[in-house]
């Protein structure tokens, strides 16, 4: 047996459907040249320092790098990626990285897509292979 | 709370989220930076498939863009020198890929336009102007080598018979985006200068798409993010600051808002003026004889991407054991030899050679006389002295070479390299062919004798600006094997060369006989001191 939804919750449902249509587009459509300084800044100068050496954008499929942003873990699962892209992150590093010092304000959403766009353009397969120069 | 009610929650949820997200977001920027959203415009609401397509959509605004366009030298590839000769890409024989001519399809991936593939190309037709190669905003806008400057609509296999599948470039996309040229733009050509990433200027690589503080003060990206076109300064698409039309020495002060000048307004002297040192006046004093770069520009290649220093060609042609063209790498995975093209000798972070440097650039063309001899030949050749007043000490980049020539004929060559016929030398790696045919497609006659002439270019370090602090410091020129100790005409005190033997030699005297006058002053007052006791 079939139960109608009421006229509203139909119309509900679809704005909301359209509110992530409208975010999943936008993730697919940062700023990708702030996201490569933020990228070679600040993600790239850590892993040299402390995580065994960079990890440049086109080592990994978009797929791949998908998979892992999606996934949102850090430090072997133990942290949210996005951690390392929000304001309280950039204001810890900030006296000592231009990178974050420069986008300081930028909210967390926006600077994370931003990352996130250069890492998928930049993919093995993407359509502009990023070294990590 | 029923379920429609918690809906109408849910959806003023995220009406309210997207609106606070808008105050703040990409779109808010855009509308600080243009005043016009291309991805609106009706004339870019279709798809495309070729280059021209867009370029005759854009000139349905931008009326007389091609026509500016077509005055420069990004268009023409030419250079009237003021003594007369005819340089720029078109004309010059360089050691790196050694010329245009007879290499078009391959070459002209870097011209500003669409389909030069021979020498009939048609420089007044407007929709073959290029304008995304330097208005793409998505980084995702690719020239392909050997299509003469046109792009990739549909899959293709480059080069052919490779089974390297090329993606098409998705036109609509990137025409929607347009915006001011940027690092990216004018980096996708003249990076790549000579055959690959950082080869043939040395100041000018890849690392300066986005470079820091250290490599580049203008251009660091965490910082005052210079664009190319801050210092070149483009009006009606004429780009001043060209190295065929290069200032040495800028006499001026620096440019103010609202006055007209006429000068070239890429010279350091444009912002700095002539007296930019304030904490350390006496550096001042050395401007009228040291241009800025030569302190401040302490190496070149510094962004991690080597720079070609010497380019054998005598070498190319060799197989490997499994009978394929050979190749070989140095311990970072650059290459270091290449059947096609020879051995290499890359370098990163190179002291540059210092000379005197008035502006005038004379160059060795085709057609003219070369002998071979103990001294390479120099392919250009920087003018200057010491003392004819417009000349200042440069930094220098020096590329040597060693490169084919009609030992007959006494002529540099066009060689053919690139092409999917049979002569190319990329294809057959037979000296004489390539070279008949790469003489044959200029009108010149070729003897059928082919040598190897060592040569010489010369090449201004301008870009890879270092911090303050990081400039050079006075003992890098004033001491004994300082960088300064080639330069002649000038007394440098502390450098080797401006040594005077005898002038030490009657300073120590001076030195010591003070120190004896001392010495004898204060043993004649202890001995009158004593008779007085």
């Amino acid at each position: 047996m079939t139960k109608q939804l009421p006229l509203i919750n139909v119309l509900s449902i679809c704005l909301v459907g359209c509110g992530l249509v409208v975010s999943a587009a936008n993730a697919a459509d940062g700023d990708w040249k702030r996201g490569r300084v933020y990228y070679q800044n600040v993600c790239t100068e850590c892993h040299k320092a402390k995580a065994g050496g960079p990890i440049a954008p086109n080592t990994r499929t978009m797929a791949e790098w998908t998979t892992y942003l999606k996934a949102d873990k850090h430090v072997k699962g133990k942290e949210s990626l996005a951690k390392y892209a929000s304001k309280e992150y950039r204001a810890s590093i900030k006296s000592t990285n231009k990178a974050a010092e420069k986008y300081a304000d930028i909210p967390d959403e926006q600077l994370f897509n931003d990352v996130k766009t250069f890492m998928l353009k930049g993919a093995k397969d993407g359509d502009s292979p990023a070294s990590c120069l | 709370m029923g379920t429609g009610k918690f809906m109408v929650v849910i959806m003023a949820s995220m009406l309210l989220i997207h609106t606070v997200y808008a105050a703040s977001d990409p779109a808010s920027e855009k509308l600080l930076k243009s005043t016009s959203d291309h991805s609106k415009f009706e004339a870019l609401q279709q798809d495309f498939s070729s280059g021209p397509e867009v370029t005759k959509a854009c000139l349905t605004c931008h009326t007389e863009a091609s026509k500016q366009l077509h005055l420069t030298q990004h268009w023409t590839w030419e250079f009237l020198n003021p003594d007369g000769q005819r340089l720029g890409k078109k004309n010059v024989i360089n050691n790196f890929c050694t010329s245009v001519a007879s290499n078009y399809a391959s070459c002209t991936t870097c011209h500003i336009g669409y389909g030069w593939k021979d020498d009939k190309f048609d420089f007044t037709s407007e929709i073959n102007v290029d304008c995304l190669i330097c208005h793409d905003s998505t980084g995702n806008y690719r020239k392909q080598p050997g299509l003469a400057g046109n792009v990739v609509t549909k899959p293709m296999e480059i080069p052919p018979g490779s089974g390297n599948m090329v993606k098409p470039i998705d036109l609509k996309k990137i025409a929607q985006a347009v915006a001011k040229t940027s690092r990216d733009n004018c980096g996708a050509c003249h990076f790549f200068g000579g055959g690959g990433d950082g080869v043939k200027h040395g100041d000018m690589d890849s690392s300066l798409a986005s470079p820091d503080k250290a490599l580049d003060v203008h251009m660091d990206a965490t910082g005052i993010n210079f664009a190319c076109a801050t210092c070149h300064m483009t009006e009606g698409h004429q780009v001043p600051g060209s190295r065929y039309a290069p200032t040495a020495q800028d006499k001026g002060g620096a440019h103010l808002r609202g006055k007209e000048y006429t000068t070239n307004p890429t010279t350091c002297q444009s912002c700095h003026g002539q007296a930019p040192h304030k904490a350390n006046a006496k550096l001042n004093d050395h401007t009228n004889m040291v241009a800025c770069q030569t302190c401040h520009i302490p190496a070149f290649a510094r962004g991690g991407v080597p720079t070609k220093m010497s380019w054998d060609w005598s070498t190319a042609g060799k197989m490997g054991p499994d009978g394929k063209p050979l190749i070989r790498k140095d311990a970072k995975g650059h290459l270091v030899y290449t059947a096609a093209k020879g051995d290499f000798v890359l370098a990163e972070n190179v002291v540059p050679e210092y000379l005197w440097f008035n502006g005038k650039v004379k160059y060795t063309l085709f057609g003219d006389k070369v002998e071979k001899s103990s001294q390479p030949t120099r392919i250009n050749h920087f003018e200057g002295a010491a003392d004819d007043g417009k000349s200042l000490i440069w930094p220098v980049k020096i590329m040597h070479g060693k490169q084919p020539y009609d030992s007959v004929n006494k002529s540099l060559v066009v060689l053919h390299m690139a092409g999917n016929d049979d002569t190319a030398f990329w294809t057959n790696f037979n000296w004489e062919r390539a070279i008949a045919t790469g003489m044959a497609s200029v009108g010149a006659p070729f003897s059928g004798k082919v040598d190897f002439l060592e040569t010489e270019s010369t090449w201004p370090i301008t870009h890879m600006v270092a911090p303050a602090k990081d400039a050079l410091h006075c003992r890098d020129c004033h001491a004994a094997g300082g960088r300064l100790e080639k330069v002649s005409g000038i007394y440098i005190p502390g450098r080797a060369s401006d040594h005077a033997r005898w002038l030490d030699g009657a300073g120590w005297a001076i030195a010591a006989l003070t120190l004896l006058g001392v010495l004898l002053h204060g043993l004649g007052r202890v001995i009158v001191s004593r008779r007085h006791k």
